[in-house]
């Protein structure tokens, strides 16, 4: 408790009085209150290691000691009140998901390599614990593919008409083909 | 093992057959497929051939042997089957006879023999050259062989040649999949070619917005050419050149103007002539047939719908002697792109600002039933068109008898035409009967544009009997010699009295035929002219227990049936007094005659003529969408059936008014076609006995005779423009571009 009256002192000290309830408010902090899974999600980050963030601004917690196997990983996500497991983004979901070791930056990180491959280097410099037999792997995990991939896209349904997912052929996608086989009348009052 | 080595191991085998077949010259390429073909023999005459096989066999296409002198039937031997058969038959319908299908492409049975395209060539027995079966009149005792190495050598010879200038482009060709070449150079030609050099091209020709020509492809077979002459009238078609040179074309740069010009693409064996509005379409395999009737004219030809998805693309003519042999007018085929023009896809009502609203089918129909019952019984009026069936006939009538209302009537019927004998409104000869006339007294009508097909049959009964036509009406043009005896019926009154040139030639012929045309039912004298044909018809014994030659030549597919079901207008002007208005389907009647306070319900289901005047719009379905009975000039009843799914909200005839008379709490007795049926039988049995022509029982002289003036105005023409004369028709746009490249309207 004491550790929690501290940082946020050091909080206050740091930012000023608004700074810092504008940042207990970023966090999600007063989201808490209404959303209990929040909260939860809050009180198991605490002791947790931070793994890392996506590009949305997710972040990926895990911890080993003292908790469930299986119930190791988890994420919280950056948008606080309207959350949902399909914004973890494809270079994340493997790791979230125990499918691999290797975290989304990692993942990213190939992806770069595969881009600039003479900068191999910085593969010793940086990531001295890689082999080549374990970056194979990777690129066979590339989750983003180089030409092809589209950008990762949360699925919205369910807030509105026009973000519905509609897949190409669906009668309701906007850009299907007119089957219609004869022209209507129009009507007009003179002939 | 690498590929070279698999090449080898492929190729080694049939080299060694090579060598071992032909070891003098391994380097000559031989055309004939098998090698029992090299050096033909012909076939030993075998008297005593041990017969196998000596069960009846099906003759080809089911075809019936119709002996018109027993005496002169002649015995041929069809690969020592025999096979009777009358005198005059040639070899390749001796053949048929036996069922056995001889390879073609210049001979076919409607039309004269030409010989020249030599496909049929079969081996006979004691003759030292294979003979031109089509050509070759069966002699007695002839020995045919059809399946000898000669024959069969024979053919892929011819296959070769013809093959030589035909292009290679079945790929892009509209006749691909349905075309004669390509069927018989896979049975009866050769596996490989010798021909290197160029191909012959040739220009192609013109021949209207209705027929598209790639002459390159033209094996001069001279089907069309032979038909344009001989079924259609027209000497437009001819061949120019010889020899290689040889070309298919109109002399002058010029269009061909038949209204049977569209059979050419059905004749034509190979993709020279194809339907210009049908190129690259849809290739014939994918497309779904329907086996229905045609209803822009009275004749109802039979026709094959083939359509796509929801999609007519064409109409293709059907075999029936009895009504169209197997030629259909260009209306009939070409007509089909009127089906997705214009269309009422929504029950549609009209508001106050005179605009249409599209409205569900519970609203309009309560709105039609609120004014139905606010008017008083004798104003409400219903009219079906041109195109309604039996059926929804039948229920108009019965709906607006339940509201109180008698006034109901098919258009083109006049005030109390007589539609109690029914030999007094439909062609009691028949169609085929027509064939057996020897005069004709065409009485203000125009066959050649009321009705294509039996202006065709009448044409066909002129050039092979020599009769005789005479003729009465505005000067028209015909593609058979005719007299033109007068326009009016001062003419008629002539020739009744025996006044008139003509007349002797009526009673002086054998099989006299008076075709009285369908116009007549709208002129208001028209019982005094029935009466002056009903006198011509007794001095020139046209009426006999042997032979009937009195006809009415109808207009329009659904005016038979309506005169059946006795939908004729009772009083003179009870349009001119109606407050409720039923058009269902009546494109042409005359709009202005409707009070301008009058409510308008148009049923239909194209924006033709009548929605303008429409306050309420109930879309039904076309021919091609429904079931429904038909009658055509002749007493034929047959049967349209649905080719496609109707369009947006329309249903069909009868089903409207029948949902319609729920509303309108005067419920009528039938919920399924079977019941709508059960009630047409109470009303006329004939119209449900379909496929059969039902004869006129009575004679028409047995009409209630009129002391009635005539009226001296000439005979008007009833049929305008021969391309558009229904709402479909109306919609179409290759209609329009044939009125306006062919007829310059």
């Amino acid at each position: 408790m004491a550790s929690v009256v501290k940082s946020i002192i050091d909080g206050v000290k740091e930012k000023g009085l608004g700074g810092f309830f504008r940042h207990l408010k970023n966090e999600g902090y007063l989201r808490c209150l209404p959303d209990g899974n929040l909260l939860q999600t809050k009180i198991h980050n605490i002791g947790a290691t931070l793994v890392g963030v996506d590009k949305f601004g997710n972040k990926y917690y895990e911890k080993t000691e003292n908790t469930q196997y299986g119930r190791h990983r988890w994420v919280e996500y950056a948008e606080k009140t309207r959350y949902n497991a399909s914004q973890v983004p494809a270079e994340w979901h493997g790791w979230l998901h125990f499918i691999t070791d290797h975290t989304g930056d990692e993942v990213k990180f190939v992806c770069f390599l595969n881009l600039f491959p003479w900068k191999y280097h910085m593969l010793r410099k940086y990531k001295p614990h890689y082999n080549i037999c374990n970056e194979f792997v990777l690129q066979l995990l590339l989750l983003k593919p180089k030409r092809y991939g589209v950008e990762h896209k949360e699925n919205l349904s369910g807030h509105g008409e026009e973000f519905i997912y509609h897949s190409k052929g669906h009668a309701l996608n906007p850009g299907q083909r007119n089957w219609t086989r004869y022209q209507p009348w129009q009507s007009t009052n003179e002939p | 093992m690498g590929l070279g080595l698999l090449a080898s191991k492929a190729i080694r085998p049939t080299t060694r057959l090579i060598n071992f077949q032909n070891p003098n010259n391994l380097f000559l390429r031989t055309i004939v497929s098998k090698p029992e073909l090299r050096n033909p023999e012909p076939a030993a005459a075998q008297p005593e051939q041990p017969l196998v096989d000596l069960s009846p066999r099906t003759p080809v296409g089911g075809a019936r042997v119709h002996f018109p002198n027993p005496d002169d039937a002649i015995e041929v031997f069809v690969d020592g089957f025999p096979v009777k058969i009358p005198k005059g038959f040639s070899v390749l319908q001796a053949c048929e006879v036996a069922g056995v299908d001889i390879p073609r492409f210049c001979y076919h049975s409607r039309l004269s023999i030409a010989g020249n395209c030599r496909m049929c060539l079969v081996e006979v027995e004691k003759s030292p050259k294979p003979v031109a079966s089509c050509a070759m009149p069966a002699l007695p005792g002839m020995k045919i062989k059809t399946d000898t190495p000669v024959a069969k050598k024979a053919r892929e010879g011819v296959m070769e040649f013809l093959l030589m200038n035909h292009p290679l482009d079945c790929p892009i060709c509209d006749q691909g999949g349905e075309c004669d070449l390509q069927d018989q150079s896979m049975a009866f030609g050769s596996d490989r070619g010798r021909f290197t050099e160029m191909k012959r091209s040739v220009v192609d020709k013109n021949l209207g917005p209705l027929v598209k020509t790639v002459m390159t492809r033209c094996i001069q077979c001279t089907r069309c050419v032979r038909f344009a002459s001989e079924v259609a009238g027209v000497q437009d078609l001819g061949m120019l050149g010889r020899g290689s040179g040889e070309e298919i074309g109109t002399y002058v740069e010029k269009l061909m103007t038949s209204e049977l010009s569209g059979n050419v693409i059905d004749i034509c064996p190979v993709g020279a002539l194809t339907s210009k509005p049908f190129a690259f379409k849809a290739r014939n395999w994918e497309l779904k047939n329907t086996e229905t009737i045609d209803v822009t004219d009275a004749v109802g030809s039979n026709i094959r719908i083939d359509s796509r998805g929801p999609e007519v693309m064409r109409i293709v003519p059907r075999l029936n002697e009895d009504i169209n042999e197997e030629w259909i007018s260009d209306k009939t085929r070409f007509c089909y792109d009127g089906l997705k023009r214009q269309r009422l896809n929504d029950p549609m009502i009209r508001g106050p600002d005179g605009r249409f609203k599209p409205v569900n089918w519970r609203e309009a129909l309560s709105v039609v039933a609120e004014v139905a019952h606010q008017v008083k019984p004798e104003e409400i009026v219903g009219i079906s068109g041109k195109l309604s069936d039996a059926e929804s006939m039948i229920v108009l009538k019965d709906f607006l008898n339940r509201l109180g209302s008698n006034n109901v009537w098919g258009e083109g019927i006049g005030v109390n035409t007589n539609a109690d004998l029914r030999s007094g409104y439909i062609m009691n000869t028949s169609i085929a009967g027509l064939e057996k006339a020897d005069a004709f007294l065409l009485v203000g009508t125009q066959p050649r544009v009321e009705a294509a097909m039996v202006n065709a049959r009448i044409r066909k009964t002129v050039t092979v009997n020599q009769a005789k036509v005479g003729y009465i009406g505005p000067a028209t043009d015909f593609n058979y010699d005719n007299q033109h005896l007068g326009t009016g019926p001062q003419t008629l009154i002539d020739i009744a009295e025996g006044r008139h040139p003509f007349s002797k030639i009526i009673s002086n012929a054998k099989h006299p035929v008076i075709i009285v045309g369908g116009g007549i039912f709208e002129r208001k004298d028209q019982d005094a002219i029935f009466a002056a044909v009903e006198t011509i018809a007794k001095q020139g014994n046209v009426v006999r227990s042997d032979w009937n030659g009195l006809n009415v030549l109808l207009l329009h597919a659904a005016q038979a049936a309506a005169l059946d079901l006795g939908l004729v207008p009772q009083s003179e002007n009870s349009l001119e007094s109606a407050k409720f208005v039923y058009l269902m389907g009546a494109d042409d009647t005359n709009l202005d005659k409707i009070p301008k306070d009058a409510f308008v319900v148009y049923q239909g289901h194209h924006g033709d003529k009548s929605v303008y005047r429409a306050n309420v719009i109930l879309p039904a379905a076309a021919f091609s969408e429904k079931e429904g009975i038909y009658e055509n000039t002749e007493g034929c009843t047959q049967q349209t059936w649905p080719a496609v799914p109707t369009v947006g909200d329309s249903r069909d005839d009868w089903k409207i008014i029948r949902a319609l008379s729920e509303v309108a709490e005067v419920r009528l007795p039938y919920d399924t076609i079977g019941g709508v049926r059960a009630r047409l039988r109470t009303v006329a049995p004939n119209l449900v006995q379909i496929d059969e022509r039902e004869p006129a029982a009575l004679p028409s002289s047995l009409r209630p005779t009129f002391t009635q003036k005539m009226d001296p105005t000439p005979f008007g023409v009833a049929v305008e423009n021969f391309y558009m004369t229904d709402a479909i028709t109306r919609a179409s746009k290759i209609m329009a571009q044939c009125s306006a490249m062919l007829l310059k309207k």
